[in-house]
């Protein structure tokens, strides 16, 4: 199944324990306390459920929603 | 979104202007962290990092070798060597500093080209590349494994040369048909953790495409350029000031504005306070990080894995988070402390361009955690994700610079407890089909501990990996702590434990752990019958009737004589209402009535309470307002001292009460006393203002006895010094031991336990074979002559505070023969509950021992759960001995009595002593020092809170403070601090933005009382060290801070003081009171103790500067004795802080210093050098008007008395002796010296025209102290040739020379050819006199060297100002008379003594002397420069030669 923004979203509050909604599209989910071990648990999750092939590299060098989405092939 | 990183940071590629632009870039401030590391210690190979991997498959080296050079040429960021800013800025105008420049590196195979033609002008280097097929070097695949880790162990010991580079190092071993290690070494300042796994990756990847002949894919790296505009970027930037002001908060730092360098206060006084954890790391102590690092190497299976997978996720974490978690659990019960920081390593890269570059960019930041046993482990892991969150947001402020802030640099004070490192990247690369595993074998530096955590690949669980730094840690600590690290991971992985329970269920120490600190080291239980402290005694006294059992003076009782004397007057209690369960007290000094009246009250099934004549009436009257005795026993003189009371008193030298005993029968009285009824109860100092009694039963102290003669025999011949005032519980084995086991008691006069004079022949006198000594006071008396004649003792015990090991050793050497035991335990236990035998040779803190019969001894931690050894809690007590608690205060008693939850049976208790204490692995215990404010000053255990109550009393006081300093070495005491009812503006300290700005922090060791105070031991012991009248006679009282006179709305210290010494024992007044605006705080608050100020001693330097050789041995010696830098020639040693206990030190100083024999009693009526110097003289000289001019004459009696031969010293150039003075101490005081000065210090005189002259003269005065041999001659410098023309000269005469010493002496020869010094360099022989060298080269003016010379407090700055001319002229004449004399030759062995650090005139050789001597020339290398010899280390070596040359030499 391939992932949507707001699948992103979800999966993205869940490693950092926020509610969805407080997690914006444009900021840096560094201040949102994402750290090494998360985005290699985002990464293990898009492989493991949704098929999705990014490595450690590409999320953890924009860490944003709005520009992992494309890289995930993300529907909007 | 937020910008990520500017990629336009602007940078100017060419330089302008006519600068030459620097070679490279600079370093970044992660870089120059680990630059200045390495420059501090550039051989050590500390900052390497290393790993390796194993590739399970075919490997062709070649093309690995080539993989290698690829990757090595895309990876910029490694291929760089550092060298030295040049001193000026770059063309970009940046600030000078090392730089990192591009070196070339030749492909693999390729030796390093010969000629420059790398980039920067240097020579290309051979590839970095080790290969080696090592499957022959064992048989076995495990064996060739183990030899290639032998050789990266070794290379991992090289340092690299941050100048030449390269900065890595690759090793390809083939261990196996199957089986390679690829090695890498990389020094950290280019390479940090995640670093090496970008590298990794692209060398599978590169060798993965070259293996199969496919071209690799692009370079993925970035390059250094952008490292290093993105640190220049975030310095400038907002985010820099935003994180260092962030990073300052958390630590309760006041950063100024505008400026880099730290605080310098403008309010006087005003405290600066840092909110830090007092010893945040498992050490508790810091070093520098050492050469190499201890590493343990440890797994956490892959269940617990997954458990605590799943129970981070639980707790909406990560399994990271737990693990912080654990370890500041870990780590707040291991430091005792609810205050933890941990230090976390972050890669730094997440949102940067940084991801992309293998470089150094990590960096370490403190998380802070409060972990308290009442939160849960769900609550510490939010902490975690909260607190690592705000870390992540301020995470590019470089941990050094965090410590710079805060003004750790160079501190010694550590910030952070263990770093705890979590690498996720475990990557499972393969190479070409074949995969492999990484295992890391050094991350770089370790400061303290690093614990090191991989998730590895094959999920096969967590390794962790215990780094320690081995200065800090031993294998057993190191193994210790990660043992029970994981064996708390495993228990919190376990599903029975429940997140949302209190922490304070946790324990930290394992199961194996548990079973040795609660069973194995507490295995005392020993069956004893029923008995009382009395019972004995009268068994005793009837079988051994004519048995001497108390002496006293000239009195001599025998057990008959005593025990009915005692049973007399138990009749008459019984009569005033004595019987089991009621109290009698005893107001009476150390006497014959005191035994009887003690023995006498407890014989009527009573019990004691001593009553110290000595303490002040307000006190002994709450005391028996308290108690409510049933009556006082005491004496005609003690009583019209007492407090008015309606106790009615037995004056048992009243002569009616005498004839009314005497109605009585002698023998002994019945009475219905069970071991249970209360033997005797003793006040001590209580937190809340009032003093409370402690009530010991029978069977506590019959326990204690019985232990007692168990372990250490008394004999029928033995005999007991009794000398602790009754008032403290050490007097209880005195005085009832003896008399249990037919033994004698022989009673110390009143006052004399503070006398070491009495007791040491009072000993010897009276054959004493027991004594106990609080340390402090067992250190006085080990310097007194007497003590060594102490032969006859067969055991000396020690409590009271902690024993110092130099007191333990000097012990051993002054009594060889004589068996010392360390005991320990508080009131509340009956005396002691540990024991300790003290055997000669060992090192360390003498521990207090292990637990003696029935006696349980628990260190729990803030959970009250049990420490494992070599952690620190605090200690609790169980068993037979426990107080029955405190008389008429069941709310304390239950507060210090609480539930034993480890005993078996029902309503056991444990007694919380407030002591810190820790197991060692042996089962002895170490005391380390209280928990609370209350501490022990000199044996004699005080609640500050009573003293702070009594000085709150005071309307005029609004807050007050006491504390125990210890601002010199050794010397502890109390000091008082008070604010006054005053404006709200004028609390200006309370604020602390201001405090933050102030003044310097106390000097080191003048911590606050819980820690400093140390208080050793015992609660209670003794009052060896007594009452401190000395101190008290001219007690300076108090002093007002400078520069703050009107402070505090008119508090008297003085007045204050008064009011304290009506109240309280003499020992509980503060010798100083300082007057505040206010108490400085913390900046959450509290009362900080580290910021309150040292009271201003009066003191330092201050005056006038000494005027002879007496007064300036005299300063160095009152400075010594006080720990102080200087003392003034006419500042009182009491003034300045000195107490009897220091007086008694000085007075033997000044006896070995100078020879002469100083009643204590000279010192108060003489207290200042200057006037103590004037005794001495007029004693010396029995009154003869000699002035100050008699320490320039020709011969200076430096020491006049001894009985040796006496030893001639000769002047150096400048033709004064003074120098010579230090040799006095270390040469004992047996040694007479004597001095030779040159002509014309004080009067105009020919001086010598030539160097036999000057001898015949020298030799002339000589005779006239010693006229014949043999002779004991030493020079130094020019005197060493005076000395030796003398010694031929007296050769000549027939004389016999015993011992030429020459301290750095050459003969003429060595200087014929040399310039004569100019008059201008007269000053610096003044100097060199006075042992300072100076670079040659700088000019010096007269006024400068007298400015050094006071300074430095010699007595050579008062030298009259004709002196000082004529010293100029002194020098110039004996430099010409050194050159031109012609030396003949001494017949016999020379001392000779090398100032052997290297110096320039290394053409100087002691070899020249040859021809000049016929015997030997023993030489000494003393490790210092030439004008250092007559420093006092130096001296010393000199001294000691001395004594040992043998007499009749030469």
């Amino acid at each position: 199944m391939a992932l949507t923004v707001e699948q992103i979203r979800a999966d993205v509050a869940d490693v950092l324990g926020e509610d969805p909604a407080d997690i914006p599209d444009d900021e840096n989910l560094l201040d949102y306390g994402l750290d090494s071990v998360r985005v290699m648990a985002l990464v293990e999750r898009w492989r493991r459920d949704h098929g999705v092939e990014v490595t450690f590299v590409d999320l953890a060098e924009e860490p944003a929603i709005e520009r992992w989405a494309p890289l995930l092939g993300a529907r909007t | 979104m937020t910008t990520l990183l500017d990629p336009a940071v602007p940078r100017r590629e060419a330089a302008t202007g006519t600068a030459r632009p620097a070679p490279g870039l600079p370093l970044t401030s992660a870089q120059s962290g680990m630059w200045f590391a390495q420059a501090l210690d550039p051989d050590s190979p500390a900052q390497n990092t290393a790993e390796y991997i194993e590739i399970h498959g075919p490997v062709d080296p070649a093309v690995f070798a080539e993989a290698l050079h690829r990757t090595n040429g895309e990876a910029d960021a490694l291929r760089v060597r550092v060298v030295a800013g040049d001193g000026d800025g770059d063309a970009d105008g940046e600030a000078a500093g090392p730089r990192q420049v591009p070196i070339d590196i030749e492909p693999p195979g390729r030796q390093a080209a010969t000629r420059p033609t790398g980039p920067d002008g240097a020579a290309r280097r051979a590839f970095p590349l080790h290969q080696a097929d090592l499957r022959g070097a064992a048989d076995t695949d495990q064996g060739s494994h183990a030899a290639a880790l032998a050789w990266m162990r070794a290379d991992l010991a090289k340092p690299f040369d941050l100048a030449s580079g390269p900065l890595f190092q690759h090793a390809l071993f083939r261990v196996g048909d199957q089986r390679w290690l690829w090695y890498q070494r990389v020094h950290h300042l280019v390479m940090d953790g995640y670093g090496y796994s970008l590298i990794a990756r692209r060398v599978a990847e590169v060798y993965t495409a070259l293996a199969t002949g496919a071209e690799p894919p692009p370079s993925p790296f970035g390059r250094l350029t952008d490292l290093v505009a993105d640190d220049r970027a975030y310095r400038a930037g907002d985010g820099f000031a935003k994180d260092r002001a962030h990073w300052a908060a958390t630590f309760g730092a006041a950063l100024p504005t505008g400026t880099d360098t730290p605080a310098t206060g403008s309010e006087p006084g005003a405290p600066r306070a840092l909110d830090l954890p007092d010893a945040p790391s498992l050490a508790g102590r810091t070093a520098l990080p050492d050469h190499t690092f201890l590493r343990r190497t440890a797994h956490l299976g892959h269940q617990e894995t997954e458990r605590l997978r799943a129970l981070a996720a639980e707790l909406r974490a990560t399994w990271p988070d737990l693990l912080f978690a654990a370890q500041a659990l870990y780590l707040s019960r291991a430091t005792h402390s609810e205050d933890v920081v941990l230090g976390v390593p972050m890669m730094g890269r997440i949102g940067s361009a940084a991801l992309r570059i293998p470089g150094m960019v990590m960096n370490v930041l403190p998380l802070r955690l409060r972990v308290r046993p009442e939160d849960t482990l769900a609550h510490l892991v939010r902490q975690v994700v909260l607190g690592i969150r705000a870390v992540r947001r301020h995470q590019r402020y470089r941990y050094e610079d965090i410590r710079r802030d805060l003004g750790l640099l160079g501190d010694g004070r550590a910030l952070v407890g263990p770093l705890v490192n979590v690498m996720p990247f475990d990557y499972g690369l393969t190479f070409a089909g074949a995969r492999s595993d990484a295992h890391n074998l050094s991350t770089g530096p370790v400061d303290d501990l690093t614990v090191n955590i991989y998730d590895r690949a094959d999920r096969a669980g967590l390794r962790i990996d215990y780094d320690g730094n081995p200065r800090l840690y031993t294998e057993d600590d190191l193994a210790g702590h990660q043992r029970r690290f994981l064996d708390l991971l495993a228990r919190l992985a376990d599903l029975a434990t429940d997140a949302h329970a209190p922490l304070g269920g946790l324990s930290v120490l394992t199961p194996a752990e548990r079973a040795l600190v609660l069973t194995d080291f507490n295995d005392t239980a020993r069956a004893l019958p029923p008995t009382t402290l009395i019972g004995p005694i009268e068994y005793r006294a009837a079988r051994v009737p004519h048995a001497p059992a108390l002496v006293f003076g000239d009195q001599t009782l025998t057990y008959a004589q005593l025990n009915a004397r005692a049973n007399r007057v138990a009749r008459r209690l019984t009569e005033l209402g004595v019987r089991p369960g009621v109290l009698a007290a005893v107001a009476l000094p150390r006497s014959v009535d005191l035994v009887v009246a003690l023995l006498a009250v407890l014989k009527a099934g009573g019990a004691y309470l001593p009553l110290d004549p000595d303490y002040p009436a307000e006190r002994l009257a709450y005391m028996l307002g308290d108690a409510s005795p049933a009556c006082v026993l005491t004496d005609r003189a003690t009583h019209g001292a007492l407090p008015e009371t309606a106790v009615p008193a037995l004056v048992l030298d009243d002569p009616e009460v005498r004839a009314d005993l005497a109605r009585f029968p002698g023998t002994d009285p019945g009475r219905a006393l069970t071991p249970h009824h209360p033997a005797y109860v003793i006040y001590t100092s209580g937190s809340t203002g009032r003093p409370k009694g402690v009530v010991v039963p029978h069977r506590a102290i019959d326990n204690r006895l019985r232990w007692m003669q168990d372990t250490y025999p008394l004999r029928a011949d033995d005999r007991v010094l009794q000398k602790t005032p009754s008032g403290f519980d050490v007097s209880a084995w005195e005085f009832f031991w003896a008399l249990r086991e037919c033994a004698t008691l022989v009673v110390a006069e009143p006052g004399g336990h503070q006398d070491p004079a009495y007791l040491a022949h009072t000993i010897r006198d009276q054959r004493v074979t027991t004594v106990h000594f609080v340390p402090s006071m067992l250190g006085v008396f080990l310097t007194e002559p007497g003590a060594a004649h102490c032969t006859g003792l067969r055991r000396v015990f020690c409590s009271g505070e902690a024993l110092p090991r130099e007191t333990v050793t000097d012990f051993h050497r002054l009594l060889p023969d004589v068996p010392l035991h360390n005991l320990y335990g508080p009131t509340e236990a009956a005396v002691d509950v540990t024991y300790h035998p003290c055997a000669p040779g060992e090192s360390g803190p003498v521990p207090i021992g292990k637990p003696v019969w029935n006696t349980r001894l628990y260190v729990l931690d803030a959970a009250l759960q049990l420490c494992p050894p070599g952690v620190a809690g605090e200690l609790y007590l169980a068993g037979t001995q426990l107080a029955t608690g405190y008389l008429g205060r069941p709310d304390l008693t239950a507060d210090r009595f609480v539930a034993d939850p480890f005993a078996a049976e029902p309503g056991a208790r444990m007694y919380r002593t407030g002591d810190l204490a820790r197991w060692r692995a042996d089962g002895a215990v170490e005391y380390l020092g209280r928990t609370d404010h209350q501490v022990k000053l000199r044996g004699l255990r005080i609640e500050l809170g009573e003293i702070e109550a009594a000085l709150a009393a005071s309307d005029e006081v609004a807050a007050a403070c006491v504390l125990v300093r210890e601002d010199r070495p050794g010397d502890q005491r109390l000091v008082g601090y008070v604010t006054g009812h005053q404006p709200a503006a004028r609390t200006r300290w309370s604020a602390p933005a201001d405090a933050a700005a102030g003044a310097d922090r106390p000097a080191m060791g003048s911590d606050e009382s819980t820690h400093v105070a140390a208080a050793p031991t015992a609660p209670e012991r003794a009052g060896d060290a007594g009452p401190d009248t000395a101190a008290r006679a001219s007690r300076p009282g108090t002093a007002l801070p400078e520069g703050a006179p009107d402070v505090g709305g008119g508090l008297d210290p003085a007045l204050l003081q008064e009011r304290l010494a009506a109240r309280l024992p003499d020992y509980m007044v503060p010798s100083a009171i300082v007057v505040l605006d206010a108490l400085p705080l913390s900046p959450n608050g509290k009362l900080d103790r580290k910021a309150l100020p040292a009271p201003p001693a009066a003191a330092t330097g201050a005056g006038r500067a000494p005027r002879s050789h007496r007064e300036e041995t005299l300063t160095r010696l009152f400075a010594r004795a006080l720990c102080v830098d200087q003392a003034g020639v006419e500042e009182s040693f009491f003034d300045l802080g000195g107490n009897s206990l220091l007086a008694m030190r000085l007075v033997a100083a000044i006896r070995e210093t100078l020879g002469v024999e100083l009643a204590l009693g000279t010192l108060f009526q003489a207290p200042t050098p200057a006037a103590l110097a004037e005794r001495l003289r007029a004693a010396a000289e029995g009154g003869s008007a000699a002035g100050a001019d008699d320490a320039l004459g020709v011969l200076l009696p430096l020491r006049p008395g001894g009985a040796r031969p006496p030893l001639f010293v000769f002047h150096p150039a400048g033709g004064i002796s003074w120098c010579y003075a230090g040799l006095l101490a270390p040469l004992g005081p047996d040694q007479p010296v004597y001095g030779l000065q040159a002509r014309g210090l004080t009067a105009p005189e020919p001086l010598p025209a030539i160097m036999e002259e000057m001898a015949a003269d020298y030799l002339d005065h000589l005779r006239t102290v010693q006229p014949y041999g043999p002779y004991r001659l030493l020079g130094w410098s020019v005197g060493g040739v005076v000395a030796h023309t003398v010694a031929v000269r007296l050769q000549e005469a027939g004389e016999r020379v015993e011992l030429l010493a020459l301290m750095d002496a050459y003969p003429s020869d060595q200087w014929r050819d040399l310039a004569i010094p100019a008059q201008a360099d007269a000053p610096r022989a003044l100097l060199r006199m006075a042992g300072f060298d100076i670079q040659e080269g700088r000019a010096l003016t007269r006024e400068h060297v007298l400015d050094t010379l006071r300074r430095e407090g010699s007595a050579l700055a008062s030298l009259p100002e004709y002196t000082l001319s004529a010293v100029v002229d002194i020098v110039v004449n004996n430099a010409t008379l050194m050159r031109e004399h012609e030396h003949r030759a001494f017949d016999g062995d020379v001392l000779f003594f090398t100032a052997a650090a290297p110096r320039p005139e290394d053409w100087l050789t002691r070899d020249a002397w040859q021809p000049y001597v016929t015997g030997r020339l023993v030489n000494h290398d003393i490790d210092c420069l030439h004008p250092q010899l007559t420093q006092p280390e130096a001296l010393a070596v000199v001294a000691a030669a001395i004594r040992e040359w043998p007499a009749g030499n030469a």
